[in-house]
């Protein structure tokens, strides 16, 4: 019984590093792009903030009206706000 | 094949716009897409449509400015706040950053109070002591008063029986100045720093910040991390008052401060050729007095749900906040998807989720027109009450405060942006923000039960922008 269960452990632990390798061999071939490959991301639509003032509008109107803030930046707005 | 003069003009075009292109796509990487050169790629690079756009700043001044009108309904606070933005781009690499903020507050503010089937007077310390100005609010005037004997001037507001009680003597401006720089210490690698002040007459905030960022696999991965270190000041116009004391027109006691750290992590991955993913941990602690000093609480009878007093709030002094934010920006065809979610948690207990969406799709050459909705819910705060009942005892820590309670919240809204020139664009941006929330919690004594409780926030906001590049 002890011998199957430490059986299926073993199994299982090799599948998972099995598992792992691969997903790592995935991500590492599989995700980026080359440098020739690159046209749309260097659209300056495609910038994760295209309009840093707008962003900051949002996180001070959300940060005075809610909870929580920050998490794409620092939170705080520098001010008491009411 | 022979190539015929025309055709040998046509596809040196073509090739001169391939190359650059390729120069265009090998400065993009994980952290920064568009730092293309445009001197070095030679003609500016541009599809045809809005969003193919991959000019540079690199050596150009890029100065961004914009309008803000914020409008809260019933009569709350309506804001107007400008901004210039001004950011040197050294053909180096190095940004310079200078932005001036004003923000202009006017309106009425809850006052923590719960409303109530009789009117309800309030007093507080006058603004101005000696003054005999009389503020007008939705449900009365503002007076100004000496109290016989005492010498105390007070200010005296009377809200209307059912009426949310809220301070319309709220007025203010704020001021702010946010300086940065970054520079580009190698190939991979960038250092940033900066440091910024906001005042108002009854607050004050001082900031510095450091950062780097560095990018690996081929630029395929950033790697970043910055700290920030803010300092700030409470200033109440009449002082901050003693936690759970009546509300009065005594003065108060001193200023208080507060010390805030944070640190934000983060990893931007491009996953492949259409989409660009990023990943944040953001921890911060802050220490010291975060209770808001105009507001109270009611003190209700346990039986009938009356008002018997008004006390002042009480906030920990401690708090400690995480959040991990995923963000992505995808090229759908011709347009770009925006999509973001965030979950936070707090030691006050808060915890939240954040979602949100806009897709930039163009409309015609030069112009395009951005959908976006946002979703967001938090659960309370430990300490969040609506009231407090007479006779029960006072708990260590109380706050009315919606912003502390259990809601969701829904903004939706649009930006239209408009290509002005090569550098140049103009965008409107128009918002409705809701906040709904429970309005008659359960066990609310007496007539309190009748009352609609939960006090959040229905908007509008209309932003203008005008940001524009030039050598």
């Amino acid at each position: 019984m002890k011998n199957e269960m430490r059986e299926s452990l073993w199994t299982r632990g090799a599948a998972g590093a099995v598992g792992a390798v691969i997903l790592a061999t995935c991500l590492s071939g599989c995700v980026g792009a080359a440098a020739w490959d690159r046209d749309l991301l260097a659209r300056k639509s495609m910038q994760l903030n295209t309009h840093p003032i707008v962003t900051a509008y949002h996180d001070h109107i959300y940060f005075s009206k809610e909870g929580s803030s920050g998490g794409r930046t620092f939170d705080g707005g520098g001010c008491g706000c009411n | 094949m022979q190539l015929t003069p025309r055709r040998r003009g046509r596809v040196s075009r073509a090739l001169g716009l391939l190359t650059a292109n390729l120069l265009a796509a090998a400065g993009a990487h994980a952290q920064s897409p568009t730092p293309t050169n445009e001197q070095g790629a030679g003609a500016p690079v541009d599809g045809g449509g809005v969003n193919d756009d991959t000019r540079s700043d690199i050596g150009l001044t890029r100065v961004d400015s914009a309008v803000l009108f914020y409008s809260e309904a019933g009569g709350r606070v309506k804001a107007t706040e400008p901004v210039v933005s001004v950011a040197l781009n050294s053909s180096s690499g190095d940004v310079l950053s200078i932005k001036l903020t004003a923000d202009i507050l006017t309106g009425a503010t809850p006052n923590g109070a719960a409303p109530w089937s009789g009117s309800q007077t309030f007093i507080t310390p006058a603004r101005a002591p000696g003054s005999t100005t009389t503020v007008t609010n939705a449900s009365g005037g503002s007076t100004i008063v000496t109290i016989p004997g005492t010498g105390v001037v007070s200010r005296q507001y009377v809200v209307a029986p059912n009426q949310l009680p809220v301070d319309a003597g709220f007025r203010d401006k704020r001021y702010a100045l946010d300086l940065g720089y970054s520079a580009l210490v190698n190939a991979d690698t960038r250092l940033s720093g900066g440091a910024s002040v906001s005042t108002e007459r009854d607050y004050s905030s001082y900031s510095v910040t450091a950062g780097a960022s560095r990018d690996f696999n081929h630029k395929n991965t950033t790697v970043s991390a910055s700290l920030n270190l803010e300092y700030d000041l409470s200033k109440p116009f009449f002082g901050t008052p003693t936690p759970f004391t009546v509300m009065s027109a005594d003065p108060k006691g001193p200023n208080q401060s507060k010390m805030v750290y944070s640190l934000v992590a983060g990893v931007t991955q491009v996953i492949n050729r259409y989409w660009l993913a990023q990943l944040n941990y953001s921890v911060g602690w802050t220490n010291g007095y975060q209770t808001d000093p105009y507001r109270v609480l009611s003190l209700v009878d346990a039986t009938s749900g009356a008002p018997v007093s008004y006390l002042y709030e009480n906030r920990p002094r401690t708090r400690l906040r995480q959040s991990v934010y995923v963000g992505n920006k995808i090229a759908l065809g011709p347009t770009v998807l925006d999509l973001s979610g965030r979950y936070y948690h707090d030691s006050w207990g808060i915890s939240s989720v954040t979602g949100s969406i806009a897709e930039r799709v163009p409309v015609v050459r030069g112009l395009y027109v951005e959908p976006e909705a946002r979703y967001y819910h938090q659960n309370a705060a430990n300490f969040f009450q609506n009231y407090l009942v007479n006779g029960q005892a006072i708990p260590t820590f109380a706050s009315s405060d919606s912003r502390l309670g259990k809601f969701d919240a829904l903004t939706v809204g649009a930006k239209v942006g408009l290509k002005v020139n090569h550098s140049g664009e103009l965008y409107v941006q128009g918002e409705y923000y809701r906040q709904t929330g429970e309005a008659h919690p359960a066990g609310a004594p007496g007539g309190l039960g009748t009352q609609t409780l939960f006090t959040g926030v229905r908007a509008t906001s209309i932003l203008v922008g005008y940001s524009f590049a030039f050598y």
